[in-house]
């Protein structure tokens, strides 16, 4: 059974990982850590990438859902049972994976685990249930709808990803009113029967909980409740005619349970196409207008060439001498703020850049950001530039290892790539850039005719 | 429950901090942990907004921002190269009841940049060119805050608790007290407040006490105190007069928040406090989630806080909610807090809360930065370091009589603030 070790790095951890994959299927991700806490962090490859487009939001629903129950577990008992005895739960859902995770003392650890497979494995929703937590997701939609860069970066993701064919990141994780409204609890219970089974679960458990004790608990209770049911609404999904053009591109996998998390497909970045656009919103309560770009880039089946890209990312925004910090906030003092990101995902990466300004800046500062992004192409960085962006990010990697939560983040969310093993490369992918290799990398990826560009204007 | 023993792993014992007072008045905490390569210092100076009044508020925010552009010896692009061209993170922030530089480095790089740390906290130059940067940020980021709907109502609640004491004031300031600050206060400020008997260094990571104790002497040993006294601050008593505050804004949410005015962190019912607080707020089993969203779906955001102060501390509990549950949202919230005057809670309860309490206190207590962090503050508001002790043992000790007798002095009439569209604004104090 014992499958791989991921290799032993001085900084991070003294006893290497292992990964382990159960008779049932389920992958166990087990790091011992000298610590008196443990997490347990359950990643399912079921985001809302797996919504169908007339049910978005669905995913993310289901996340709220699971914590309602099963025939044996009442709504809230395992709420309670965590956290009264000291312990932290909660649960994300992004576009490519849920994950839902506890952190406890170490010992107590095993007292919680059993509740906590039977919720993910048997979640029953309850039709009251389903009704009243639809209530509650309906409230975070409105909350969401009250933060102006919320609303312009779901305006930001359509216009990328919505043009042609409505790829799955141009969706909102949360849904459409609508489309909350149009979900039934038998079409929940059939996408959670669907993705919701042990060789579709990645467990990560880290932190002072001994080896035989972890196997143990996860061979015991993370055992599935009979055979899968077929794709999710496998109806529905075929009666939803952009979904089929989906499937036929291979952008979303019909079955996504186990090649599709080892071999992505390498067509995602044909698609959307590659046209420069610039849409402006809006909208009112706003104090500061936003510049936001964004570029589309590789997804996890090239972490090396995303490296790059954070590099640039380093070298554009992060600290006071990074380029558009120095000359737009320090020196113009055009902008509050200006930041940018590289998130990478399944099916393609997103570089995204945003500035935070007054009204009246908003063409010189547009005007200098391209010039800046120019640059990039045109001459190679500054040596220094570059050896900074490399330790600005190598000091970031090891400052985000400290606790069990930080391991199991880490590896859950690099468990849907196929070599999880490299994690601890990143540092070397990072050194291997030269200033040539990224001017290379921005002429191909922040191309002037492939920016999008969101303006956020305050209503007069 | 049944707790086995873990005999595989070798845990660490808790970590308590190695606690030093340098010749000069320095107070230095160091916990030694060796899990990681990483050391993270917090040092604090006795000082913070409560030292401020409307006239000057911000002041300490503003000079907290301008610590690190610019110092005797350094620019502000220097100060950066010697941060950045390591990758280290050191930042400047302005609390109520401290001001702090936080310093995160990998071990080899700690003493190099605690020295800047200190030229920082010496020597500031406060560049005229800087402050009026700086000054243009933080009226943005005065004006960004209407652009959040919670921070609105949590910043008109705070005015009506407090009327002129300062605890009333947002630690950014007003747009008219920013405008006004000048070099002039930032320099009398630093004056007052950044004196070596004034400061406590808390270090955590990878280095022995001894090594720490040797660096930081070698570093701020040689700074001296002023021969004048250090000043103590003077606060006038808050007293309790309860209205309603509202501000209308075309939101998709209303926001419901209901303050009261609660104990300082010395007061006896501190403890009790903070388990009502658990009890109601806190994680997706506290009685506020279970009762109002779990059970009526009345929200999503839905909780409670009560931060540890020096004097007497806000307690509020919030909502965000359709406009047209705002009334019931409303009726929600100031029963549930009302009824613990009213109900004592179960043994059950009050077993279950103070598990949560004292079980996330402890994972609160995980990295570096956290651990640096907890012990120098309660070095820096007089506590003692043993207050890690003391407080859990408090929590202990809390009987449901006691939660019920703290409900009643300090749950009277709520203050209450909302903030929404028109219509639903009016519904509410019809």
């Amino acid at each position: 059974m014992p499958d791989l070790q991921l290799r032993p790095r001085r900084h991070y951890a003294a006893t290497p990982a292992e990964i382990l994959r159960l008779d049932n299927g389920l992958t166990l991700i087990y790091q011992p850590l000298p610590s008196e806490v443990a997490t347990v962090d359950v990643w399912v490859p079921a985001g809302a990438a797996a919504d169908s487009c007339s049910y978005s939001g669905m995913a993310h629903f289901l996340e709220h859902l699971i914590f309602k129950g099963t025939p044996t577990t009442r709504p809230g008992d395992f709420d309670a049972l965590v956290e009264n005895c000291g312990g932290f739960t909660n649960a994300a859902t992004g576009y490519d994976y849920a994950h839902y995770y506890i952190t406890t003392a170490a010992e107590l650890l095993g007292h919680v685990l059993p509740t906590f497979a039977d919720l993910l494995l048997n979640a029953a929703i309850p039709t009251e249930e389903f009704e009243r937590e639809r209530q509650v997701v309906l409230e975070e939609l409105r909350q969401a709808k009250d933060d102006p860069d919320w609303v312009g970066f779901q305006a930001l993701i359509n216009q990328v990803y919505g043009q042609d064919i409505p790829h799955p990141y141009g969706r909102s994780i949360l849904g459409t009113e609508a489309h909350l409204q149009a979900q039934s609890p038998e079409l929940l219970r059939q996408f959670h029967r669907h993705h919701y089974q042990p060789d579709n679960m990645t467990v990560v458990v880290a932190g002072g909980v001994p080896r035989d004790r972890t196997l143990d608990w996860i061979q015991t209770h993370f055992v599935g409740q009979g055979a899968r049911q077929g794709p999710v609404a496998q109806a529905s999904l075929a009666k939803d005619p952009s979904t089929k053009d989906l499937i036929a591109k291979g952008l979303i996998a019909q079955d996504r349970v186990t090649k599709a998390l080892t071999t992505p497909p390498k067509t995602s970045l044909k698609h959307p196409s590659q046209q420069a656009s610039r849409q402006v919103l809006t909208l009112p309560n706003l104090e500061q207008a936003r510049l936001m770009w964004a570029w589309i880039g590789p997804g996890l089946e090239d972490p090396e060439t995303a490296t790059g890209l954070d590099l640039l990312t380093a070298i554009l925004t992060d600290g006071r001498l990074s380029r558009l910090v120095q000359e737009l906030r320090e020196s113009r003092r055009w902008v509050t703020d200006v930041e940018s990101d590289y998130s990478c995902d399944r099916l393609g990466g997103l570089f995204t850049l945003t500035a935070w300004l007054d009204l009246e800046y908003l063409e010189a500062v547009e005007q200098a950001v391209q010039t800046q992004i120019l640059d990039l192409q045109r001459r190679p960085v500054d040596l220094s530039e570059l050896k900074r962006g490399q330790i600005q990010l190598e000091r970031d990697f090891i400052f985000s290892l400290e606790t069990p939560e930080d391991f199991a983040e880490l590896y859950g969310h690099s468990s849907i790539i196929p070599d999880l093993d490299r994690v601890f490369d990143y540092p070397q992918w990072v050194q291997a850039w030269t200033p040539q290799s990224l001017q290379k990398l921005a002429q191909q990826y922040l191309s002037p005719d492939q920016a999008r560009l969101t303006v956020l204007r305050p209503q007069s | 429950m049944t707790q086995p023993a873990n005999s595989e792993l070798h845990v660490p014992a808790a970590r308590s901090p190695h606690r030093q007072v340098l010749d000069n008045g320095i107070v230095l905490l160091v916990t030694p942990n060796f899990t990681a390569d990483i050391i993270a210092a917090r040092l604090f100076m006795r000082s913070g907004s409560a030292w401020e009044q409307e006239h000057n508020a911000g002041l300490l925010n503003l000079l907290a921002s301008l610590l690190t552009k610019g110092t005797e010896k350094y620019s502000s692009l220097e100060i950066a190269e010697q941060v950045e061209s390591v990758g280290a993170g050191l930042g400047t922030d302005a609390a109520t009841d401290y001001l702090l530089l936080s310093l995160k480095t990998v071990s080899s790089d700690f003493e190099p940049l605690l020295q800047l740390a200190s030229d920082i906290l010496r020597s500031p130059t406060f560049p005229e060119s800087e402050i009026e940067l700086e000054r243009q940020l933080t009226l943005q980021s005065i004006r960004s805050q209407k652009e959040q709907p919670l921070s609105l109502a949590f910043d008109a609640l705070r005015r009506s608790l407090y009327g002129d004491h300062p605890y009333a004031l947002s630690a950014l300031g007003t747009e008219t007290s920013v405008a006004s600050l000048t070099r002039d206060d930032l320099l009398a400020c630093h004056q007052q407040h950044f004196r070596p008997d004034n400061l406590v260094v808390s270090i955590s990571g990878r280095i022995e006490p001894g090594e720490a104790k040797a660096r930081v002497e070698a570093i701020l040993g040689d700074w001296q105190a002023p021969p004048t006294p250090l000043s103590a601050l003077e606060l006038p008593e808050v007293t309790s007069s309860p209205s309603t505050v509202q501000l209308a804004q075309q939101t998709h949410q209303a926001i419901i928040m209901l303050g009261h005015l609660a104990p300082a962190v010395h007061d006896v019912h501190y403890a009790p406090m903070k388990l009502i607080n658990t009890y109601l707020g806190n994680g997706m089993s506290s009685r506020l989630f279970v009762e109002l969203r779990e059970k009526q779906g009345l929200a999503y955001e839905i909780s409670t806080f009560f931060p540890t102060r020096l004097h007497a501390a806000p307690f509020g509990a919030y909502m965000g909610t359709a406009p047209e549950n705002a009334v019931k949202a409303r009726d929600g919230l100031c029963q549930e807090v009302k009824r613990l005057s009213d109900v004592r809670l179960s043994d059950e309860e009050l077993e279950a809360t103070r598990n949560k309490l004292l079980g996330q206190y402890v994972l609160g207590k995980q990295t570096n930065s956290q651990i640096a962090q907890i012990y120098g503050w309660y070095e820096t508001l007089n506590l003692g370091i043993d207050f890690d002790e003391r407080f859990q043992a408090q929590v202990q000790a809390v009987t449901s009589e006691a939660i019920q007798a703290t409900a009643q002095a300090y749950f009277a009439e709520p203050y209450l603030s909302f903030v929404g569209p028109e219509e639903t604004l009016e519904q509410l104090i019809a």
